[in-house]
């Protein structure tokens, strides 16, 4: 019922907002986030209408990435005018772009000698680029990164956070088995394993670092030896190991897994970049310390980390598009990247902000960072990509769920992904 | 000829279609010319990166062939029938205690109002906490009372999530049934209990051949609403569990949903028109099996 009036006061305002007749210069910007990050995109953009002479307007998206891309859809598969720019998450830039709703920002480009250079190659080939075009270009970059308690390894006497998976288990079952005599709720190892999109982000970094893959020669295989092998070391870290919670698969989301390790609950954590600062922040209860690490490997083969994060676009139908084009300058620009850092916690997508000694002395974590970024693996670039990770969601998640042998669930789910395959690539 | 030429010269007549004319056109706008909308468009390709394509039915026969969509729909059937039977239940014991002259009856009727105040998302959220692993006050109560001595996964196993959303469901909606059959009890004349009181007969007695026949118009249209809402249950699935563990508490809204936020109109379409006709052939059964035009003559 709510969402029924929600949506129909969406439709509304789209209504009005549609209506409204756009002077020169004047272009909406589609951004959403935590409140405090929307009130300090308002002060950046008042910032640059004061600069440029032009009118960029901010409309608040809702919190929810479900939601944000559900109204941005809406608008541009009725070819509206609005939004002109918006920022949209890494697995949504294919989709949009073969959509035809993404304006190639190549000419753009060309014509102001724009260096595409202080991005990171890996990200901008992988996600933003399409048959030789640029459709996006980062803004956010967010990847997976092992936090870890440095006070609780030093007292078993490990100097450094585990490189391999093999060192992770073997120190969290050791330091599990003694803090559980004083704290009950003590585990060794916390990740994202519920039923939805952060699993399957989890479940890449786990199969990549195994030395599998998802995407290869163009075409998604789940069923591979490495594949399951990883399958198994997740499923054993629940049942076998048991240093992950028994819930893994039921609730826990990013936001579980914070709390958990916040609480001094946990002594490694997977967790996107945006905890570093609430777990530092006063009031948590590791404050001071943790570290942050690359996630482990198998032994023999590299650590990857998934890559999340949000890009911006420009909409084909803007009617504005060189005045947009000037704002995604702006926006990517060394200080307004910085400064989304500083007041945000922002991670710029240009890479000459993580050498910047300034800030490396303010903020010494961008050396780790900007080394896991050139570790990123990214989810599969196709525009069928909820479906494929929809099925992914339901088989792994089952499999979690001790329901399901790693090796039924990803040949089930390969049989699954073929099916979708077959619907959605064009003949 | 002669009979429309009446009718239509008929000033009351007129005028009484003239009145009808704003729900007509109202129900015309937003609820026919919608579900002609989806009709067609789920027999077309409507991807949003794949050009449009005319398909007939391979939308629909995609759908038959998917064996997540009939794991959806046995959960959704599952869930209505449980869910729908446990309202009434309740529903009808609490509208027959608040429908007696008791102390403090004022109150709880207030009282009775609270869950079904609360937006379906929020209540859903305060359910998840109930049921957490680690803080849940389930877990707190099971572990203080010794009945168990290690936390419980409630939303862990297949059955233990659809019981758990069963549960937050009726606490959610038993509310919505108490207040409709009490309108119905109040509208019964108290006269026909005294009369039969005085002839003797007993509680149940008065239940069955009282009560239940003269309630009987109310209940159906009560479980109608119900009915009708619990098989397009979406927002409290959507919170609590998300359609897991494994998918197996998708729901057949939350199934369509995730089809609509991928851009994939047409099938998604499909499955909304399943929906309508599940909901449409029900609302047909309860009006035909409640006889529901007789009673109301």
């Amino acid at each position: 019922m709510a969402k029924k009036i929600f949506i129909q006061l969406a439709f509304i305002l789209f209504l009005l907002t549609s209506c409204q007749t756009k002077s020169d210069k004047e272009f909406t910007v589609w951004i959403g986030g935590a409140p405090q990050e929307i009130d300090f995109w308002q002060k950046l953009i008042d910032d640059y209408n004061r600069q440029s002479g032009n009118n960029a307007i901010l409309v608040r998206q809702p919190t929810y990435t479900d939601q944000r891309r559900q109204s941005l859809i809406i608008s541009l598969e009725a070819k509206q005018p609005n939004p002109d720019l918006f920022l949209m998450d890494v697995v949504w830039i294919d989709q949009f772009a073969k959509s035809n709703w993404l304006e190639p920002l190549n000419k753009y480009i060309e014509r102001d000698n724009y260096s595409t250079d202080n991005f990171f190659g890996r990200v901008i080939n992988s996600v933003d680029k399409f048959e030789g075009n640029i459709y996006a270009l980062p803004v956010f970059m967010d990847i997976g990164l092992l936090y870890y308690r440095k006070d609780l390894l030093k007292k078993y006497g490990f100097s450094a956070p585990p490189q391999t998976w093999k060192q992770l288990v073997d120190e969290a079952v050791l330091i599990q088995k003694k803090e559980r005599e004083r704290n009950k709720n003590f585990n060794g190892f916390v990740w994202q394993g519920a039923q939805y999109e952060g699993l399957i982000c989890n479940f890449l970094e786990f199969i990549t670092s195994h030395g599998g893959s998802v995407m290869n020669n163009g075409k998604i295989w789940s069923n591979t030896p490495a594949n399951v092998e990883a399958l198994k070391f997740m499923h054993d870290l629940l049942y076998k190991y048991k240093i992950s919670p028994p819930n893994t698969f039921t609730e826990i989301k990013e936001e579980e897994v914070r709390r958990s390790f916040q609480n001094g609950n946990a002594l490694f954590e997977r967790n996107w970049t945006y905890a570093w600062n609430q777990h530092q922040s006063s009031g948590s209860s590791v404050k001071g310390k943790i570290g942050i690490a690359q996630l482990p490997h198998k032994e023999g083969f590299g650590s990857t980390s998934a890559l999340g994060g949000w890009h911006v676009g420009m909409s084909e139908y803007s009617d504005v598009k060189n005045e947009a084009w000037d704002f995604i300058k702006f926006i990517t620009s060394f200080k307004t990247q910085e400064k989304l850092l500083l007041n945000v916690g922002w991670n710029p997508g240009r890479k000459d902000v993580y050498h910047d000694s300034v800030l490396l002395n303010q903020i010494p974590r961008l050396k780790i960072l900007y080394e896991v970024f050139n570790h990123s693996v990214s989810r599969p670039v196709i525009p069928y990509y909820a479906q494929v990770s929809e099925a992914m969601q339901r088989y792994v998640n089952n499999c979690l769920a001790n329901k399901i042998s790693p090796a039924d669930a990803l040949k089930e789910l390969q049989k699954q992904i073929n099916k979708v395959t077959a619907i959605y690539e064009e003949h | 000829m002669k009979s429309i030429k009446n009718i239509f010269s008929n000033n009351e007549t007129c005028s009484a279609y003239l009145f009808n004319l704003p729900t007509i056109i109202s129900a015309l706008v937003f609820i026919f010319l919608p579900v002609i909308g989806t009709l067609i468009t789920s027999l077309f390709r409507d991807v949003t990166y794949l050009p449009g394509k005319f398909l007939w039915f391979s939308n629909y026969e995609r759908l038959f062939a998917d064996p997540h969509f009939w794991q959806s729909v046995n959960f959704t059937l599952l869930f209505v029938i449980v869910s729908v039977v446990l309202e009434l239940f309740f529903g009808l014991i609490f509208a027959l205690v608040l429908n007696e002259a008791i102390p403090g009856r004022g109150f709880l009727r207030i009282a009775i109002l609270v869950p079904w105040a609360i937006p379906v998302a929020i209540s859903a959220r305060v359910w998840q906490l109930i049921y957490h692993f680690d803080y849940g006050l389930l877990n707190f109560i099971f572990m203080k009372l010794g009945i168990s001595n290690t936390h419980i996964n409630w939303l862990g196993s297949s059955s233990g999530a659809f019981i758990s959303i069963v549960i937050s469901d009726v606490w959610k909606t038993t509310p919505f049934m108490t207040i409709i059959l009490l309108a119905g009890l109040s509208t019964i004349p108290r006269v026909l209990y005294k009369q039969a009181e005085i002839d003797g007969t007993n509680f149940l007695q008065r239940f069955f051949r009282i009560t239940f026949p003269l309630l009987k118009p109310v209940i159906v249209v009560a479980l109608l609403f119900r009915t009708i809402d619990a098989i397009r249950i979406f927002d409290l699935i959507y919170v609590l569990t998300g359609g897991g563990p494994g998918g197996s508490t998708t729901s057949i809204s939350l199934y369509a949903y995730n089809y609509f936020v991928s851009g994939d109109f047409g099938y998604g379409s499909a499955v909304s028109v399943i929906v309508f006709i599940l909901a449409a052939m029900l609302a047909l059964l309860y009006i035909r099996f409640g006889r529901f035009g007789e009673v109301i003559k």
